[in-house]
């Protein structure tokens, strides 16, 4: 019982991070834009986020719930600026997606890593390649959390949990109900269309992949909050390459995506109480982490061949092209 | 004075590197008229109408409309000007419905719950209904464009200008695609639309629309504006003469046929696509040495996949082929060319060549892997670079640097001079042609059927594929003619009408055949 | 011809933007950047330091470079194969590590004598990394999935499964690495005292050479080379001309795995001779930059290799020197793949640049192509 429960908690509070910066991935990818950025774009977010929860702690104390509530907004700003960079290769210099997405993770990742250094020797006068912020307080609903199994799912929340469902509702709503959405689905299908409708291709675009930045910065903050309660480059383990996993497991539609998201969750978080019930040497956890690897392996064997990306999806948009 | 003309574009040039597309030129057009631009491809006609929809600007010269100057920087001013456009190449999403593609741009709102606002699809739709019941373009709005075929996406193209309430309308080549009904339902469609008030700006290269249904007709020749005329008191010589600037020969010269043995039998052909659907069913056809075999069809019914099925770049699901009598259903690609086989595809840019190699490596695409080209495993460059010189003065492709000249950087009319020498070099008992002069000039395409001509005097089985119905009828010896994937009737040329033929692409006489 | 020298002048402009970027970085944290980019040589034995301690000369600076420099060119070498195919081969580190790996466990710990262990090393990383390289081709060209998400899947994989192996089998207790490798299968020798002075020198290195030659003929001058640059530029026309696309795509990345697998050869068992468990190396994603910045031609390689090699490995001389922290190294080569990465935009730009000078004399040629009526 007790198993069951934890691995809820758990596999949640790692789901849906995975789930916001896999809705991140299809806004930019619907939007025609190759996204393998994420993993950086995470990073980014989780270092804007971690810098800001750590300056404002020294203010405010440690008590204060604003750096929790500001690191999650500059976290959002800090992604969204990171990949405007992305945006602006891809769409501007028509560089190659793929190879865009793939510098923005190297990038992202060395400059993480300097900053973090840096600014700990220059600013705060200490040797130090993390920002330690804690692992963030947990609430659990009462009443709701009695509910036998289902409890599980309102016990130890972590207030980014409803945050996200939240974004989430508010991502599916712009995506397939306004008019916004209906132009970047159609960047990614035939952008001539848009174009010849009046709209702007790049505009759209380069706000699908912003919107991509934002969500995958959230992320980022909420795994610093979660699993390493600081931020260092223990953040970079491929969370952003599961999300993209997950997304084109979900064929580029957000509620498959959140199965596929579950999925891992579950599966990482069922195999850490395997280890622990079954008293095995914490070596063994380095097997388990595997799991969520190996499943999406799995998943996109079974996947790959019949989901259909967007048509125009890595395509550089040249208006002149017929 | 200014107020009679609803378009006037006065004086244009423009400009691209290498090329003067529009060299001083004038247009007027009346409101209510449908006004013809006639000239062969190249002249300059798609470049003028993109400078009046905003997708360029001109270099020079200026543009009224309702006699007031204006400075069109983009589709979107054009369509507020209530200037819209029928493109060449339809500008639909595929995943979308017939209403989505509509709206897009200028989507019905509605507050849900009173507070967000969402896109209104219900009263789109029902608009969109309206619409295609008022001007005769029936319609399923709620049908997705992946599913439909082309002439109603062409009607899409229009609704979506109707939409916007356009008045001045501009159709570029709208009946390339079309079979000989579809057309005359479109100028049918064409009429009703002036009569309701619309103008009308044709873009096309064919005598007998302009004949047809135009009021007007300017004649451009190499950006140049040649003259104005008036449809009515001008005949159709005469405009032939104007546009391509000397006298038209209309007859190449073909001597009768010759056929001797059965080259390729194909028989009971099927082809799925990668949805697992049939779009080939069924098909038996033979070609003889000596012969022109044309598939005539609207495009989209199964004619690239057969040659895509014979050549071995899609699978045959069922049925047989057999190349000189030797069944090839199990042979790769490169076993099919080995025992005789020559392919033009369709498309000379993305499956024909490689852009990006130097032009003596695609002349040698098909060849390099065996000797002289190569020995084991390495190339002879030699080698190469001299059959390549060889191929470029034989075939006349004009190159800036030779063999290692990019391909990409070369004309569409070198590149496809590139691939029929490639294949015709190889002197394959069969040669699959797949619309061989799309976006040719004349010059060019009277130098491509000469080649055809030529294959079959030399006693080569021709299969030709063509959506260009007067290409067929001037080549080919046999016709068959597809319909949904079906062959539906295959005769002697001598036995069939352009009309005829037509019908048979309708699928009008099916039930008959069957 | 013309290409090649904008090739080279981009990826001369696109070093020179970046080192002038982090000059920027480096004066805004207050310090002298030529001082520091002077460091950076000398810290690879190309300049030489104002003193040396007993056992060291430039020289043999320089020689620990060359054993630096030389898993880095299998590294590029393996990306250029890759990307020719059309492919990315981001597992790189991923490769490297699963041969090194094999090739520690199985022959690093044996006894067997130097002349029959090192070029054992050798093959049996190669073909470690082979079968790695040639797994991810076979789930491209069977399942349809993108090299780049399953190389990286395969990365963490390795990298967890190894450090469980490591941990628990072959960990020495003091370093927390795995138990470093005989001498007898180690591709470098190691501190060999010439003269006074301890110097490392690279077998690998020779290797290294020999592949930049053979890799520039088997792409240039081969039908396998001919076949991977078709795919590569265009899948369709490739089936079309009658190339197996699949078994090319697999072909391509088992070439690819197998440099990958020598360079964790000389890697793990050269340059270093034990495995940190659960890292990937950088030289796997810095091999990218170097491949790009070298526009994925052997020769090119050869220097951009040398040069993004300078600073990654004179950077802990410069940080120990100039007080920065060493990591400006992977920032500066981040932005160095940044610049290269709008290359083809700049190329673009150069080329109707001259165009449009010519553009007064038309020339028949190129009517169509510029513009479609």
């Amino acid at each position: 019982m007790n198993i069951i429960h934890n691995i809820i908690i758990d596999g949640m509070s790692f789901a849906l991070p995975l789930f916001i910066m896999a809705i991140g991935g299809i806004y930019s990818e619907r939007s025609g834009i190759t996204n393998l950025a994420l993993e950086g774009l995470q990073g980014m977010g989780a270092f804007v986020g971690g810098l800001t929860a750590y300056c404002l702690t020294l203010y405010f104390g440690a008590d204060s719930r604003i750096p929790y509530a500001a690191a999650m907004l500059c976290a959002m700003l800090g992604g969204a600026a990171y990949a405007a960079l992305h945006g602006l290769l891809c769409i501007r210099f028509r560089a190659n997606q793929v190879i865009s997405g793939v510098v923005i993770n190297i990038l992202g990742m060395a400059l993480t890593s300097f900053l973090t250094k840096t600014i700990n020797r220059n600013v705060f006068g200490e040797a130090s390649d993390k920002f330690i912020l804690g692992v963030s307080a947990c609430y659990t609903i009462p009443g709701l959390s009695k509910i036998p199994v289902l409890g599980a799912f309102f016990t130890n929340v972590y207030p980014f949990e409803p945050l996200i469902l939240v974004i989430a509702l508010i991502a599916w709503y712009f995506l397939y109900r306004t008019s916004f959405g209906l132009r970047l689905r159609a960047c990614g299908d035939n952008p001539h269309a848009v174009d010849a409708a009046g709209g702007s291709v790049a505009a759209t675009r380069f706000i699908a992949v912003m919107v991509s930045g934002a969500l995958s910065g959230l992320a980022g903050i909420c795994f610093a909050y979660s699993i390493s309660g600081k931020f260092s480059s223990d953040i970079y383990v491929g969370y952003g390459y599961l999300a993209i996993a997950a997304y084109i497991f979900g064929n580029w539609n957000l509620l498959p995506s959140l199965a596929a998201c579950l999925i891992f969750g579950f599966a990482r978080s069922g195999g850490y109480q395997l280890v622990q019930q079954l008293g095995m040497p914490s070596s063994y956890s380095d097997l388990v982490m595997t799991l969520p690897y190996i499943l999406t392996l799995f998943l996109l064997i079974f996947l790959s061949k019949n989901n259909q990306a967007p048509r125009a999806l890595g395509e550089i948009y040249d208006k002149a092209k017929r | 004075m200014a107020e009679e003309y609803i378009v006037e574009m006065r004086h244009i040039t423009k400009r691209f590197p290498g090329i003067v597309a529009n060299d001083d030129v004038t247009i007027q057009v009346k409101k209510g008229e449908i006004y013809a631009l006639l000239g062969e491809n190249g002249a300059g006609k798609s470049t003028l109408m993109s400078m009046l929809f905003g997708m360029y600007e001109p270099d020079e010269g200026e543009i009224l409309i309702r006699g007031k100057k204006e400075s069109i920087s983009s589709p979107s001013y054009a369509t507020s000007l209530s200037i819209g456009m029928v493109h060449q190449h339809f500008k639909l999403v595929s995943n979308y419905t017939i209403t989505e593609n509509i709206i897009l741009g200028i989507e019905p709102k509605r507050k849900a719950l009173g507070l967000f606002p969402c896109v209104d699809i219900r009263a789109a739709n029902a608009r969109v209904a309206e619409l295609s019941r008022r001007y005769g373009l029936e319609v399923d709005p709620t049908a997705v464009i992946r599913d439909i075929n082309v002439s109603t996406k062409q009607r899409i193209e229009i609704l979506k200008m109707l939409y916007r309430e356009a008045e001045i309308l501009i159709f570029d080549e709208p009946t390339a695609v079309l079979t000989p009904q579809e057309i005359d339902s479109l100028l049918d469609i064409l009429r009703r639309l002036r009569d309701g008030g619309k103008t009308i700006i044709l873009i096309t290269h064919k005598l007998d629309e302009i004949r047809r249904v135009a009021d007007r007709c300017a004649i451009l020749r190499r950006g140049r504006l040649i003259d104005v005329r008036d449809v009515a008191s001008t005949d159709t010589k005469e405009m032939a003469n104007l546009m391509v600037g000397r006298e038209v020969s209309l007859s190449l010269g073909k001597a009768p046929a010759q056929p001797g043995e059965v080259v390729l039998d194909v028989n009971q052909l099927c082809v799925r696509n990668s949805d697992g659907v049939e779009i080939v069913r069924n098909v038996s056809f033979q070609i003889r040495s000596g012969e022109i075999f044309a598939i005539a069809g609207v495009s989209g019914n199964g004619q690239t996949e057969i040659a895509d099925a014979i050549a071995g770049l899609a699978r045959i699901s069922g049925g047989s082929v057999r190349i000189c009598g030797t069944d090839i259903a199990q042979l790769s690609v490169r076993g099919r060319k080995e025992i005789g086989l020559s392919y033009i595809p369709e498309d000379r840019q993305s499956v024909g060549l490689i852009l990006d190699f130097r032009l003596e490596d695609d002349l040698a695409l098909r060849e390099y892997y065996r000797r002289p080209f190569s020995r084991s495993g390495v190339l002879n460059r030699e080698q190469i670079a001299s059959y390549g010189e060889a191929l470029i003065q034989k075939y006349d492709i004009r190159c800036a640097a030779g063999g290692s000249t990019w391909v990409r950087s070369m004309s569409g009319g070198n590149q496809q001079k590139a691939i029929v020498g490639r294949e015709i070099e190889q002197d394959a008992p069969l040669t699959i042609f797949v619309q061989p002069t799309r976006g040719l000039d004349i010059g060019a395409i009277e130098n491509i059927h000469r080649q055809i001509l030529e294959q079959r005097d030399r006693g080569k089985a021709v299969l030709l594929i063509s959506l260009e119905l007067d290409e067929v009828m001037e080549l080919a010896d046999t016709i068959g003619v597809i319909y949904r994937g079906e062959l539906g009737r295959i005769a002697p040329a001598s036995e069939l009408t352009a009309s005829d033929v037509g019908e048979f692409m309708m699928g009008v006489h099916r039930e008959a055949v069957s | 011809m013309n290409d090649r020298k904008n090739v080279i002048r981009i990826a001369l402009i696109a070093i020179l933007i970046s080192l002038l970027a982090g000059a920027v970085v480096i004066l805004a944290l207050g310090k002298n950047p030529l001082s520091a980019y002077y460091n950076l040589l000398q810290g690879c034995g190309l300049a030489p330091k104002a003193k040396y301690a007993g056992s060291k000369s430039q020289l043999a600076d320089f020689s620990s470079f060359v054993d630096f420099w030389t898993p880095m060119i299998f590294a590029a070498l393996s990306c250029a194969v890759a990307m020719k195919a059309g492919l990315f081969n981001i597992g790189i580190s991923g490769q490297m590590l699963v041969a090194g790996f094999i090739s520690s466990v199985t022959i690093g710990y044996s006894s067997l004598s130097a002349p029959v262990a090192k070029p054992l090393v050798i093959l049996l990383s190669a073909a470690a990394g082979t079968a790695v390289g040639s797994l991810i081709g076979y789930l491209k060209y069977r399942f349809n999935i993108n090299e780049v998400v399953s190389s990286i899947m395969l990365n963490y994989i390795a990298s967890y499964v190894i450090s469980f192996f490591i941990n628990t089998f072959f960990v020495d207790p003091v370093s927390r690495q795995s138990r470093n490798i005989g001498d007898n299968a180690r591709l470098t020798f190691h501190q060999i005292n010439l003269g006074g002075i301890k110097y490392d020198l690279p077998i690998g290195f020779l290797l290294a050479v020999a592949a930049v030659i053979i890799i520039r003929f088997l792409l240039e001058r081969t039908v396998l080379g001919y076949e991977l640059r078709a795919v590569g530029l265009n899948r369709t026309a490739s089936r079309y001309a009658g190339i197996r696309v699949g078994s090319s795509i697999v072909k391509s990345m088992a070439i690819s795995g197998l440099l990958a697998g020598i360079a964790g050869a000389t890697y793990y068992l050269g340059y270093f001779a034990s495995i940190q468990p659960k890292t990937l190396v950088s030289v796997g994603y810095d091999s990218i930059a170097v491949c790009l910045l070298g526009n994925s031609d052997p020769a090119g390689i050869l220097a951009s290799s040398f040069l993004i090699d300078i600073i990654t490995k004179g950077s802990t001389y410069m940080s120990s020197q100039a007080g920065l922290e060493s990591e400006i190294a992977a920032v500066i080569t981040g932005l160095i793949l940044l610049a290269s990465a709008c290359s083809s935009y700049f190329l673009g730009l150069f080329i109707r640049g001259k165009e449009h000078r010519k553009s007064t004399v038309p020339t028949p040629a190129r009517k169509k192509s510029a513009h479609k009526e």
